[in-house]
């Protein structure tokens, strides 16, 4: 199905939609601008009506079994809007600011073309929304899988507020459509890319040198402990947080390095985790979860034989979870479900090793005596971490924090000049 | 490989106790083939410390290195070069990613008298023509899935007349076209012949759903038949009980529940597996079952919940003498069944969903299948 200009089309009215969407996205453009309190007022309306449960068969016949948007809908509030637009933009966000010779005002980047994959229900809302924000043309190739939520979505959008109809179209579009990606990244002033290396990659050949990149990449995260505060609760912290993450998350713990290079020291640790990990994984509901850890663990055993990398290894395994320490430092995707990796990395190597995941590191849940947090805090971010935890509360999310260590509105915008 | 075929050959298909010694033989110069001839499966038995000599009682086939099928979907072994494979199959890969796997002439020698054994013991095998309609691939160059060539091959049990597929390749992709199996389901109906419907469960009941809504009904000829193979996939959340579905075969296609077999299998573990008249699916001679506890991998007790850890001596080209596949299930006494057969039997409760996980870590989606392109 297609979504163009507030209605649902068949996909066969594509060519008749692209062809025609050049001169509809101009006219649009030489309109007075979208402005934010428009689309503030319809949200917080529709979110309003979600919570009031209005949606909830139609949720139930997209979403898949046991998802909810229960993250997503406090997000959907006037509140939470407005504290989005000024902690990324300021206090005052769209004025126009005055200048010796010019002003200098704000405008939308045009036309954003988000490819959103479907590795989270309302994902590809979430998007468009950053983009109508910011008073943007949206034009949203919707994931594989999503199976009607987004459309629903951007119909009751369009429904509550008419206003907002020329600014969002959706395109069920096969990736292998290329030729039609390539008609769509062509109007795009910025190509809005969320998803794997995979993603990112097909995303950079379709944006011509014209269209602006905006990536939103996978990340990976990591653990440093380097002594402790209270030690029995933060490590049961931080075991906590790898079993009911599933370690699945940008934001969750992969590997967690210690400030030490004694293999005896990270011996006794894995040993100490492992109990805390063996609580947190007992509290996982049915079997299911458990046979996941068990099987990703094994599988990842068995890869790291074949591939002659796990000589030298000790495995730690308890029941649904494991603890691996590994001789060497890198910084890499753990077995997940509940299978940590342990590395020895002495605080004055760290930077090194980080490097080699520049524009993947993403937040570091940190351990240590109080004395050494603000140095250690240093070292991490001059080592290109974007987020620094405590070890418990590394998925948490906190208002006001940056994406990735960007704040997307202001990606979506321009600053033009205007001499007086 | 003689070992192999001793036990492939054997005639009665549900003597366990009277075929554990060939079982533990082959499974012997299985393994030991293997290890000389794949390096990645000698590095796991090396590491693990696992030899074929450990290989003295039944009980200790628990000590074989189990493969998840998931492994399989991340590295390919293979124990032989390819050119001498008599083909090379792929699981239907649900999740996005699937496993390759080798099969050597000396498998298929075994596998033809294990599946015309158990074909006639199940009343699978007929000299009487039939009408197969395949609730499944239509086979084509492209597509080298282990269910299609299975549903395909399932149509030789007796003389097939015609063949109608409900899936087609159109353009590059697989369109269904239940209409066309309806047409024919009616134009069957009038045959002096009987109708064998092959296919996957899903397709099964969607197609007989649409077919209650539409007011049809056929009475197929007697003799007629349902065989279901490859279970419910990427519908297990609109699975719905084996009574229900053969309740509805009944009232929409007039074929009595006696007449439907269910087979299990996988690419991984191609062993005939085939429901009882009870639709029980009895361990047969050809191989063995460990459930594992979900959390430790430790065999587990008759009853108990757990993963299914599939054993056979049956490929020589790639390393799946023991595998274990992401459903979970239990084995129950043979006696408890009724329908003679003394062997236990397995019951499958479903997925643990690793295909359903939901990731933003870099290089997770990749591993798993979701991060080709967007």
């Amino acid at each position: 199905m297609i979504f163009a200009n507030g209605k649902l089309l068949p996909d066969s009215a594509r060519k008749t939609i692209l062809d025609g969407l050049e001169a509809h996205l101009n006219a649009v453009r030489m309109a007075p601008p979208l402005e934010a309190e428009v689309v503030i007022a319809a949200v917080d309306a529709l979110g309003k009506r979600l919570q009031s449960g209005e949606f909830a068969p139609l949720l139930s016949q997209f979403l898949p079994a046991g998802v909810t948007l229960d993250q997503l809908l406090p997000l959907l509030s006037r509140e939470a809007l407005e504290a989005k637009l000024s902690a990324e933009l300021g206090p005052e966000p769209f004025a126009s600011r005055e200048f010796a010779k010019t002003t200098a005002r704000t405008l939308p980047l045009g036309v954003l073309f988000h490819i959103a994959p479907g590795n989270m229900p309302g994902l590809p809302v979430y998007t468009a929304l950053e983009g109508l924000l910011t008073g943007n043309i949206n034009l949203v190739k919707l994931p594989h899988g999503d199976k009607g939520l987004s459309l629903a979505a951007f119909g009751a959008l369009t429904e509550q507020e008419p206003r907002l109809a020329p600014y969002l179209y959706a395109f069920d579009l096969p990736s292998a459509q290329r030729e039609d990606l390539e008609a769509l990244a062509a109007l795009a002033d910025g190509l809005v890319v969320w998803g794997g290396d995979g993603a990112i990659a097909s995303a950079r050949t379709l944006a011509g040198p014209g269209c602006k990149l905006i990536e939103w990449g996978h990340r990976l995260s990591f653990a440093y402990v380097s002594g402790y505060e209270d030690e029995e609760a933060e490590l049961s912290a931080l075991a906590c947080h790898i079993v009911e993450t599933g370690q699945r998350l940008c934001s969750s713990c992969q590997v967690i390095f210690l400030d030490s290079s004694d293999w005896e020291a990270g011996a006794a640790f894995c040993r100490k985790l492992l109990s805390h990990l063996e609580r947190a994984a007992a509290k996982r509901p049915g079997p299911g979860r458990g046979a996941m850890a068990s099987l990703s663990g094994h599988t990842a055993l068995l890869e790291r034989i074949v591939d002659g990398r796990a000589e030298g290894e000790a495995l730690f395994q308890g029941r649904g979870c494991a603890v691996i320490l590994r001789p060497d430092r890198e910084l890499e995707l753990s077995p997940m479900e509940g299978n940590v990796l342990v590395k020895l990395l002495p605080q004055q190597e760290l930077l090194p090793v980080l490097r080699r995941q520049k524009g993947r590191l993403q937040t570091a849940g940190l351990i240590c005596a109080p004395g050494q947090r603000e140095a250690l805090t240093g070292r991490l971010l001059r080592a290109g971490l974007t987020r620094v935890t405590r070890a418990g509360s590394m998925s948490a999310s906190f208002p006001g924090e940056a994406h990735d260590g960007e704040y997307p509105l202001r990606r979506y915008l321009r600053a033009a000049d205007v001499e007086r | 490989m003689l070992s192999r075929q001793r036990l492939f050959w054997r005639l009665r298909p549900y003597d366990l106790p009277g075929s554990d010694r060939a079982f533990l033989q082959a499974c012997r110069d299985n393994c030991a083939y293997h290890i000389r001839r794949c390096p990645g499966y000698a590095k796991i038995c090396k590491h693990l410390g696992f030899s074929p000599a450990q290989l003295k009682t039944i009980a200790d086939l628990a000590k074989i290195p189990v493969l998840p099928t998931l492994f399989f979907k991340r590295r390919t072994l293979f124990s032989m070069s390819p050119q001498r494979m008599a083909m090379k199959v792929t699981s239907s890969g649900t999740s996005g990613k699937y496993s390759r796997i080798g099969f050597d002439w000396g498998c298929i020698l075994a596998e033809a008298p294990m599946v015309i054994n158990l074909g006639f013991r199940h009343h699978l095998v007929s000299p009487k023509p039939a009408h197969c309609v395949i609730l499944g691939y239509k086979p084509h160059k492209s597509n080298h899935t282990g269910v299609t060539r299975t549903m395909f091959g399932l149509t030789h049990f007796s003389p097939p007349l015609s063949r109608t597929y409900a899936l087609h390749m159109v353009d590059g992709s697989y369109v269904p076209d239940l209409d066309r199996v309806a047409r024919a389901l009616k134009r069957f109906e009038r045959s002096h012949f009987p109708t064998r419907v092959i296919g996957f469960p899903s397709y099964l009941w969607f197609g007989l759903k649409r077919m209650e809504e539409l007011g049809l009904r056929v009475k197929l000829p007697k003799d007629s038949r349902i065989i279901l193979a490859g279970g419910w996939k990427q519908h297990s959340d609109q699975e719905v009980d084996k009574s229900t579905l053969y309740a509805l075969v009944e009232k929409t296609l007039g074929i009595p529940e006696k007449n439907i077999n269910e087979l299990f299998g996988a690419v991984e573990h191609p062993v005939f597996y085939n429901t009882c008249e009870r639709h029980h699916f009895h361990i047969p001679a050809y191989g063995r079952i460990i459930i594992r506890d979900p959390d430790t991998l430790e065999p587990l007790p008759m009853g108990k919940v757990g993963l299914i850890n599939l054993i056979s001596p049956l490929m020589c080209a790639t390393p799946t003498l023991s595998v274990m596949t992401d459903d979970l299930g239990y084995l129950t006494p043979g006696e408890k069944c009724g329908c003679g057969i003394k062997t236990p039997y397995l019951t499958i409760l479903g997925r643990v969903g690793m295909s359903g996980i939901q990731t933003c870590a870099a290089g997770a989606s990749e591993l798993l299948g979701k991060g080709e392109a967007f």
